[in-house]
């Protein structure tokens, strides 16, 4: 019988920010605990929350095989690997002094507009451990801030965001994106024309992309279900595209290298779309066993469920251009919220924008009204995909770039 | 029990959670899982600033008061500050699961009935991937203050969740079956229903073709008039984005005509199901709240921070998705009331349009989104041809007054796998829904 030990835990300071004060503080530590159990083909496994008695958690693993759940795979094994990311911040009572002095200053600069939603510092540390040699440890430290902006003569819920992710907390750096997203926002401006226009997303959002992982599940193409069923192989995309599953320390959100089965990829990537031809979908290790797929380690689980597929973080390599010389002389449309929209089982591409910049490739220039946006995906990724910028010069994040039809909501 | 510490308000949550769910993918057993565990979430108010904590030592609830207690500011006024004024103080034990609890039921009998199921997704050669999902969850909660509270009670839901993808002549297409319930014995017998939506699946992904963009008069089925209520105006009901807003104040008085005069949405915690909360957890007891009655803004949802800030009563829609989280503005079942129609004479009226029967997902700001699954054209009053979207979108404030038309049938939905999303909790459990409504000029893409 193999045993293995699967713990998270998550260490938390969070700042309610209610029009422009703190309005909360909130302390968190939890700890789960999993133990997962293998034998004869089954696994069985038991949890905890905080402090547990692991002898009691390994004999209701071993009780939990009667449940007959199948593992029929090997465990990882003989592997020691301990990454720590965590960069120095601010003790919990800095933390929330200096957001108080954040929030006054806002208040000075933006006296026309109230701020609020969370500024969290949250720790994290996981950890797998089995009996067969393998002991992987990840820790790492954010700083998440993400501020909902309101316009005080304004009758939304909310007219703009700023988002802060980093690993220290750096105020200028906060405070010139709140700038440079209000600085526009103040300057009302149309589109160029409406019809086919550059569009450019942040880094971090999934929106463009969504159709990608959910066609890229490996049970999805390996039992005929997904778009690309038979595409392995083929070039299906712009040769410039790249779509690699990521746990590399400029990720950030998502940076742990290892999966939920103690899969470790090589540089901690694992190109799924290599120059515009499809590798490979993402794949667990029954996925992979089932239809003869290459592992990619991409299991997750909570600490006491089964580890199985899920997608993890996925991302285009980004091009040796800045925004700027992608764009080479076009405006774009900064995309800050798009909500609600979703591409049809087909693949065509429609959503709402209802917070667009217009951006010169190195700032935003003005605020646009409500549009929509609309596309395909083999020719978003394909003949309209303009590259992922190398700098972060759309409000502190690399900015994918694509020709997407624009017009007026 | 706890002492609380002295000139600061203080109370204590705690969550007793069994949880069981069991997953199958293409036939093969993938989770079996059994889940027990408490946890508590702990408020300190000074008057100015909460501070908050979670924990799962239960046997040290009382340590962590006081630490927490450590950071707050004394306040001998504490007692009269507004907010403190508005808690509610109810007392007692309302246990109504204990007889009928979901713990009764054998965790053989839960997975028989899962396995009773699957010939039916293994029968039908388009479903290529599947899932068969059984959940429930019985929670009991105890909630004490320092103003005098002290509950405990408990409530349940369990649920069917099938997922499927299908493949259809090479289209393909991603759809569900739901049931949830509070009794396990209602999620018996819907194989006939299971059956029908398939097959339905199956027929709408063969014939669907692209929709041609533009505006049309909508009909949505209860199920998307539900989350038609609760993205286009359910949020805006919130109370908390009109704390100190003086412009949001002005513009949504009560009283205000806000949507055509057969509009009334309502938000009510005390229908069983996936949105029953029986107490919030702010310790309010449940109360059933018109948003709109008959097109004028009748009231909005509160915890006691912003019941307090607009001089509104409590509503019981102070809600924490778990003992991680402090209790924020949620909704509970949210539904438009029925009208005089019937669905068939919606149908009827309409040269040109679209029925939208099942969504994706839904949001909600100035402008609503619904992502629709399964859209048919209505042509010359009759249900034609299956049609592909990939969103319908409109502006909340105009779109209330372009309902001209009601069904008579009603129906609530109970959240099964999903749930409200609200900055960083998400999935609420939730229950929607309402009848046939028929929306003109709405933009489909």
């Amino acid at each position: 019988m193999i045993k293995e030990k699967y713990i998270n835990r998550v260490k938390e300071i969070s700042l309610n920010v209610v029009q422009t004060e703190v309005e909360s503080v909130r302390k968190k530590d939890i700890l789960k605990t999993g133990l997962r159990v293998y034998d004869k083909g089954y696994i069985g496994i038991a949890g905890g929350l905080g402090r547990v008695d692991e002898e009691e958690l390994e004999r209701r693993a071993i009780d939990n095989l009667s449940l007959k759940v199948p593992y029929p795979y090997n465990p990882s094994k003989e592997l020691k690997k301990e990454v720590d990311y965590r960069e120095d911040v601010l003790s919990d009572e800095d933390f929330v002094n200096e957001i108080d002095e954040l929030l006054n200053i806002l208040k000075d600069e933006f006296p026309d507009f109230t701020f609020s939603n969370k500024i969290n510092i949250t720790e994290v540390e996981t950890r797998l451990v089995n009996s067969m040699g393998l002991d992987l440890g990840y820790k790492d430290r954010l700083v998440l801030g993400q501020l909902i902006i309101k316009e005080k003569a304004s009758a939304n819920v909310f007219d703009a965001l700023a988002l802060y992710i980093e690993r220290q907390y750096r105020r200028e750096l906060f405070l010139n994106i709140i700038r440079e997203t209000l600085e526009a926002y103040r300057n009302p401006v149309k589109l160029p024309k409406e019809g086919k226009l550059p569009v450019i997303f942040m880094n971090y959002d999934i929106t463009p992309v969504s159709k990608l992982i959910d066609e890229l599940n490996g049970y999805k193409v390996g039992t005929g279900a997904s778009l690309f069923k038979d595409f392995m192989g083929k070039m299906k995309f712009n040769e410039n595209f790249t779509f690699y599953q990521s746990a590399e320390r400029e990720d950030l959100l998502d940076a742990q290298f290892f999966d939920a089965e103690g899969v470790v990829n090589e540089g901690f990537k694992y190109a799924l779309i290599e120059n515009g031809r499809i590798v490979s979908p993402y794949t667990d290790k029954k996925t992979a066993h089932k239809f003869n797929l290459p592992l990619t380690g991409s299991a997750s689980g909570e600490y006491d469920k089964v580890p199985s597929l899920s997608p993890r973080n996925y991302k285009i390599e980004a091009s040796d251009k800045t925004l700027k010389e992608l764009l080479n002389g076009q405006l774009a449309v900064a995309v800050v919220i798009a909500s609600g929209g979703d591409f049809t089982a087909d693949g065509v591409f429609g959503t709402p924008v209802q917070l667009a910049f217009l951006s010169n490739g190195e700032r935003l220039i003005g605020r646009l009204p409500e549009l929509k946006l609309s596309g395909e995906l083999y020719s978003m990724f394909g003949e309209d995909f303009i590259g992922k910028s190398k700098d972060k010069s759309f409000l502190g994040q690399n900015a994918l770039a694509i020709n997407l039809d624009v017009k007026y909501l | 029990m706890y002492t609380f510490p002295k000139n600061l308000y203080t109370d204590i949550r705690i969550e007793d959670v069994n949880y069981t769910e069991i997953t199958y993918r293409n036939g093969e057993l993938a989770e079996n899982l059994r889940r027990n565990y408490m946890g508590a979430f702990i408020r300190i108010f000074d008057g100015n600033r909460w501070y908050y904590s979670s924990t799962t030592d239960i046997d040290n609830i009382q340590k962590e008061i006081d630490k927490l207690a450590l950071m707050a500011k004394d306040n001998e006024e504490i007692m009269e500050h507004p907010i403190v004024k508005k808690f509610e103080v109810n007392r007692g034990e309302f246990l109504q699961f204990e007889g009928k609890g979901i713990l009764k039921v054998d965790h053989k009998e839960k997975l028989a009935l899962l396995n009773s199921y699957l010939p039916i997704l293994e029968s039908k050669e388009e479903v290529k991937m599947w899932r068969a999902v059984y959940l429930d969850k019985k929670i009991t909660k105890e909630f004490y203050s320092s103003k005098g509270a002290d509950l405990k009670f408990d409530y349940q839901t369990c649920s069917l969740a099938f997922r499927y993808s299908l493949n259809v002549d090479g289209k393909t297409l991603d759809s569900r079956y739901d049931k949830t319930d509070i009794y396990f014995d209602r999620l018996k017998g819907l194989e006939n229903e299971l059956e029908k939506r398939l097959n339905n699946d199956i027929e709408y992904v063969r014939h669907a073709k692209p929709v041609k963009p533009g505006k049309y008069t909508v009909i949505f089925a209860p199920v998307v008039a539900g989350v038609f209520a609760h993205e286009s105006f359910g949020h805006k009901s919130e109370a908390d984005f009109m704390i100190g807003d003086q412009t949001m104040m002005e513009e949504w008085p009560i009283g205000k005509r806000v949507g055509a005069d057969t509009l009334s949405i309502v938000d009510t915690g005390q229908i069983l199901g996936s949105g029953f909360v029986p107490f919030d957890d702010e310790g309010t007891k449940a109360k059933k709240t018109y948003l709109i009655k008959n097109g004028i803004l009748t009231g909005r949802l509160h915890s006691a921070t912003t019941a307090a800030a607009l001089n509104e009563e409590l509503t019981g829609n102070a809600r924490a998705l778990n003992f991680e989280y402090e209790p924020i503005v949620r909704m509970t079942t949210t539904y438009i009331e029925a009208g005089d129609k019937t669905k068939e004479e919606l149908i009827s009226e309409v040269k040109e349009g679209i029925l939208v029967l099942d969504y994706n997902h839904g949001s909600g700001m100035s402008t609503f989104t619904i992502a629709p699954r399964i859209s048919y054209m209505i042509r010359d009053g009759k249900i034609a041809e299956p049609v592909n979207i990939s969103v319908i979108s409109g502006n909340v404030m105009e779109t209330l007054y372009e309902i001209d038309g009601i069904s008579k049938e009603i129906e609530i939905i109970s959240s099964s796998l999903g749930g409200c999303g609200k900055m960083e909790q998400f999935p609420l459990p939730i229950g929607n829904g309402g009848p046939y409504i028929r929306v003109k000029n709405v933009t489909v893409q």
